[in-house]
């Protein structure tokens, strides 16, 4: 975990310091007083001496031996794992899926296919409940928050 | 009108088919979305705001508040049958309400949940609206210098009880402001850092980002995990003795008063209440030794503690418009969202729905009751839908929720990109509490800091002159003072405590 939390405070360092170098771009000062630069600069500016600090006090921590929980998982491992895995990634790449073909396929037809995919991919097996739960999950919330809520979901190039 | 007087055309405002049906909605929503393991009131206010956008904004926030409250409730649920709290707060309620169910007194312990409850959230909401109405008055008071300070203090003090985390939770912060200053300069209206993408011109969106840390990232946290087997119960079978229940209502009265008074304080976050109410009542008891063993008043303190508490921290963002906890950053956001400024104006601009909304508190915390008592048989049965179902159920109101405020689905994917980082952050135990509550108090604090600086012509020796704001600057210098010994004696406690 103390490697993972290296990394990711390295991230955060980066990220004030480009954000930083960002906000010196734009004025720090106007005639009025402070300009859009001056909070963002000064803000970045602690965050970089705290993404210091906290990678000192990381350093210094000592390195802990790796934990197995009582069931036989492995707690300091970061990134999906085991049979835990799978899942994981079935409920990234599917909303990552359903976000690049809603536009062009409309919610109603996205739902209808992320929802049999991901109950599916997370050990679902009884087709008339995964067609049942897809229908209802796609066309009968786009009725529902179309026609009684008045929120606007998208339709695709098909007019579905 | 002073307060009883606005109280009470609250209570007729409130007590109208409409808004008596959105509280009931929103006390059956929240309780579900409290019940379902893995997504907290935070995630569940978030991905129901959405359907109060038609709403007019008192009906909407009375939604919504109820939400957050059946939520609170809701969580009690899981802690007791599956000894996995629904919610950050039921972490101590598992403790021996799922020992009382292992003895078949589940319902007993979900029963006394329920009344405690009732109690602590009835009688935080007596205190709210004595407190409220005058620490309003006092805060329209406050300068921007003021504000600032506040808004200071509130971030610092949830940052101090990050504990032995402290450094994380202060970059954490930092990285929440960062991110609240994408798109237009709220005091001159320059574009900043949008890099000509238009969807970032109104800043990276505050729901999607909830609905990624808080939703998507317990979704993916609950995906790893295998899964849990609930304790088969007779629900509606109380068999509580006359001895407990008069150690319970101790531990009510107790709770509630600790609940409160920690809801006040900016950052405290609903742990530490029901943690302290715990921990009292086991000092306090003659016999100790059978805490962790189905100790009724210790759900009874921890559950009442919790409910105390989530009205209690109303009053900080009626009054001052300081969120105390994510869940009330998003609730603000809510209020943003439906073009209301909460805080000490909201009173004097908008006492009807103030005052609505405070009415609504007293109603929801009844309707909570009435439905949770009987019902309690229904909401375990949720507990059995199979987590694909539950998880590409929970995702399609993330996908609404997210895509539905600006129509675009820029938001989806930020809801994405946050849910993963959300997952790691998480996992590398990064507090993520600061950075919601920095990214929604961001832009006030720039707009507050800037200000003041504009008055007093670039000098910051105008927070010297203001005795309330050098105060309230005071308070994270105490923090930062104390942050050495108390996270120890917080772990000592902890641990001869809580085994």
């Amino acid at each position: 975990m103390r490697q993972g939390r290296l990394v990711a405070t390295g991230l955060m360092l980066l990220f004030c310091l480009v954000a930083a170098w960002q906000s010196w771009l734009l004025p720090l000062t106007d005639r009025l007083g402070p300009g859009p630069g001056f909070f963002p600069f000064w803000m970045a500016l602690i965050g970089v001496a705290l993404a210091i600090g906290l990678l000192v006090v990381t350093v210094a921590q000592p390195a802990a031996a790796p934990v197995e929980a009582g069931d036989g998982e492995d707690t300091e491992r970061i990134l999906p794992h085991g049979p835990g895995a799978a899942r994981w990634f079935a409920i990234v790449v599917a909303l990552a899926a359903a976000a690049a073909a809603m536009e062009v396929l409309g919610f109603r037809i996205t739902m209808l296919v992320f929802n049999a995919a991901l109950a599916i991919a997370l050990g679902e097996r009884r087709w008339w409940l995964i067609a049942l739960f897809a229908a209802l999950g796609s066309f009968g919330v786009f009725y529902l928050f179309t026609t009684w809520l008045d929120v606007l979901l998208p339709v695709g190039r098909f007019g579905i | 009108m002073d307060a009883l007087g606005h109280l009470m055309s609250g209570f007729a405002a409130a007590l109208s088919i409409n808004y008596l049906l959105y509280a009931t909605a929103g006390c059956i929503l929240g309780t579900l979305i409290g019940v379902l393991p893995g997504l907290g009131p935070a995630a569940g206010t978030a991905i129901l705001i959405p359907i109060t956008f038609n709403l007019d904004p008192t009906g909407a926030i009375i939604m919504l508040a109820a939400i957050y409250y059946g939520a609170m409730y809701g969580g009690t649920i899981t802690s007791v049958l599956i000894n996995v709290p629904g919610e950050a707060a039921s972490v101590v309620t598992c403790i021996d309400g799922y020992q009382m169910a292992k003895q078949g007194r589940a319902g007993s312990a979900l029963a006394i949940a329920a009344i405690g409850s009732f109690v602590g959230g009835i009688v935080a909401t007596v205190l709210l609206v004595l407190v409220a109405a005058p620490l309003a008055t006092l805060a329209l008071k406050f300068g921007p210098a003021e504000f600032f300070a506040l808004m200071v203090a509130g971030l610092c003090l949830v940052v101090g009880l990050a504990g032995n985390n402290m450094w994380a939770a202060l970059l954490m912060t930092i990285v929440g402001l960062l991110i609240a200053m994408v798109g237009l300069d709220p005091v001159r209206g320059a574009p900043r850092f949008t890099y000509g993408v238009d969807e970032l011109i109104d800043g990276v969106g505050f729901v999607p980002i909830v609905m990624g840390l808080f939703g998507v990232a317990e979704l993916l946290i609950a995906a790893e995990k295998r899964q849990t087997r609930m304790i088969e119960a007779d629900l509606q079978k109380w068999n509580l003795t006359k001895d407990e229940w008069r150690r319970s209502s101790g531990a009510i009265a107790r709770g509630t008063g600790i609940g409160f008074v920690l809801g006040l304080i900016p950052g405290v976050g609903s742990i530490v209440p029901t943690f302290m109410a715990y921990v009292m009542e086991k000092r306090l008891s003659k016999n100790p030794e059978r805490f962790g063993k189905g100790a009724v008043e210790g759900v009874a303190a921890a559950e009442t503690a919790n409910n105390s508490y989530a009205n209690g921290a109303m009053v900080p963002l009626l009054s001052l418009g300081i969120p105390s906890s994510p869940t009330i950053a998003v609730l603000m956001g809510a209020f943003i969202i439906h073009g209301l400024q909460p805080g000490p104006f909201l009173f004097k601009e908008r006492p009807d729905l103030v005052w609505t909304v405070i009415a609504s508190f007293f109603v929801g915390n009844v309707l909570l009751l009435i439905l949770n008592l009987p019902l309690v048989g229904l909401w375990a049965r949720l507990l059995k839908i199979p987590f694909g179902y539950l998880c590409a159920g929970v995702l399609i109101f993330c996908i609404i929720g997210s895509y539905s405020l600006k129509q675009t689905m820029f938001d989806v994917w930020v809801m994405l990109g946050f849910g993963v980082i959300g997952y790691i952050l998480r996992k590398l135990d990064f507090p993520l509490a600061p950075a919601i509550l920095a990214l929604i108090l961001g832009p006030m604090m720039e707009k507050s800091l800037r200000t003041t600086l504009e008055i007093s012509g670039g000098s910051f020796a105008i927070f010297l002159e203001r005795p309330v704001a050098l105060a309230l600057l005071a308070i994270p210098l105490l923090v930062l003072a104390t942050m050495l010994l108390r996270p120890r004696t917080f772990a000592k406690l902890r641990e001869s405590d809580i085994e």
